[in-house]
């Protein structure tokens, strides 16, 4: 069982750390296996125990999704049917489209957490996984840090994907609709996305960086 | 450019206020219009959830349910709650939960924006088929924006501020 480790409100000796969450004071502890450290404020987990943890599942999950992600824009993701017209549909069409109907904050919403955000996301922690596996300290590391941040809330690419399979259900009751290559990927980047944010652990980050001299 | 407390907590109330507003609209308002051979129907968010459960599809017309009415309203709701009892202490562990699960939930209410632009996007088959975005669709957008900013510009430290050193 882990054990909460965190106390405020005193000030005894050691480094003081604030809580991600309500940013109170927390005495930093190392904490060993199955412990972590807790602030007792909030209850927001401070650190964990890393042991032989690496960061090189969220590097390689987020540079398969990146590929993911160029596949999933050039390939048609579904084609729709009416009377023996087909039209086919990449994820920059809807954007497009809604550009042309005058929609275009619609249009700017979409592109960012369809297409943009998605990329920066996998892309800014692609670039700290590896910097951080390959223990080299790329250049303005703490900026891609902070982009990833940015970007995460953003990348709504699982959303995307229920999205589709919704549309594809309603398009069935009016016409034929079929999925095509790009669907798969859209899918993969959805996926990707999401073990990637869930794999990319900022303490493993914060302690790879600590180690290569970076100041943080 | 480094936001006061104040700042954040104004600006928070300001958008979730919008947000309520605009929440009325962008659900009475038509979000999309489909023409099928000629026909067309105007679709608001819940009457293309009616249409999914009369087409027998209940597991889906939940999910749009849910993620484009329910999501939306709970989050105005939750917000909502969590500014009105700033610089208090009552139930501040519950609205740090309610805070983080704003924030995980947020996004799931763009599936209609997604659903929107994928339509768009096959619905060009001139007099065959066409679907075209309504004003609906900008305030729903609106909303959602709103939902997300006032929920990032709140950070959860502001809920434990003490009513002493609140701004």
């Amino acid at each position: 069982m882990n054990q909460a480790l965190a106390s405020h409100g005193e000030l005894p000796e050691g480094k003081w750390i604030d809580c991600p969450n309500c940013e109170a004071p927390c005495l930093e502890k190392e904490p060993q296996a199955g412990e972590e450290l807790r602030c007792s404020r909030c209850g927001t987990t401070i650190l964990e125990y890393i042991g032989k943890k690496t960061l090189q599942p969220s590097m390689a999950l987020s540079i398969a999704g990146l590929f993911a992600l160029l596949l999933a824009n050039t390939s048609p993701v579904l084609s729709f049917d009416v009377a023996g017209r087909v039209q086919s549909e990449h994820i920059i069409t809807g954007v497009e489209e809604l550009l042309s109907q005058g929609y275009w904050p619609i249009a700017i919403l979409v592109f960012l957490a369809g297409i943009l955000a998605p990329a920066l996301h996998l892309g800014s922690v692609a670039y700290v996984s590896t910097a951080c596996c390959l223990n080299l300290p790329f250049p303005r590391i703490r900026d891609v840090i902070r982009l990833a941040a940015w970007a995460e809330p953003w990348n709504l690419m699982p959303v995307y994907a229920i999205a589709t399979v919704v549309s594809v259900v309603k398009l069935r009751m009016l016409g034929g609709v079929e999925w095509e290559f790009g669907a798969r990927w859209v899918l993969g980047v959805a996926l990707f996305s999401l073990f990637a944010q869930q794999t990319f652990d900022m303490r493993l980050v914060r302690a790879r960086l600590e180690n290569m001299g970076v100041a943080s | 450019m480094r936001m006061s407390d104040r700042f954040r907590v104004d600006l928070a109330r300001a958008l979730v206020v919008t947000g309520a507003l605009l929440y009325i609209p962008s659900n009475v308002l038509p979000v999309m219009t489909m023409t099928i051979v000629g026909k067309s129907e105007p679709l608001t968010v819940l009457g293309g959830v009616k249409e999914l459960w009369d087409s027998g599809l209940p597991l889906i017309a939940g999910v749009v349910f849910l993620a484009s009415f329910v999501v939306p309203f709970l989050k105005l709701a939750t917000l909502g709650w969590i500014l009105s009892l700033h610089g208090t202490d009552r139930h501040r562990q519950r609205r740090n939960t309610m805070h983080a699960i704003v924030h995980r939930i947020g996004s799931w209410s763009m599936i209609d924006i997604f659903l929107l632009s994928v339509l768009a996007a096959v619905g060009q088959l001139g007099a065959l088929a066409s679907v075209t975005a309504e004003s609906g669709a900008i305030f729903f957008c609106i909303v959602m924006v709103t939902c997300l900013l006032a929920a990032e510009i709140y950070k959860p430290r502001l809920i434990w501020e003490t009513p002493t050193n609140r701004p």
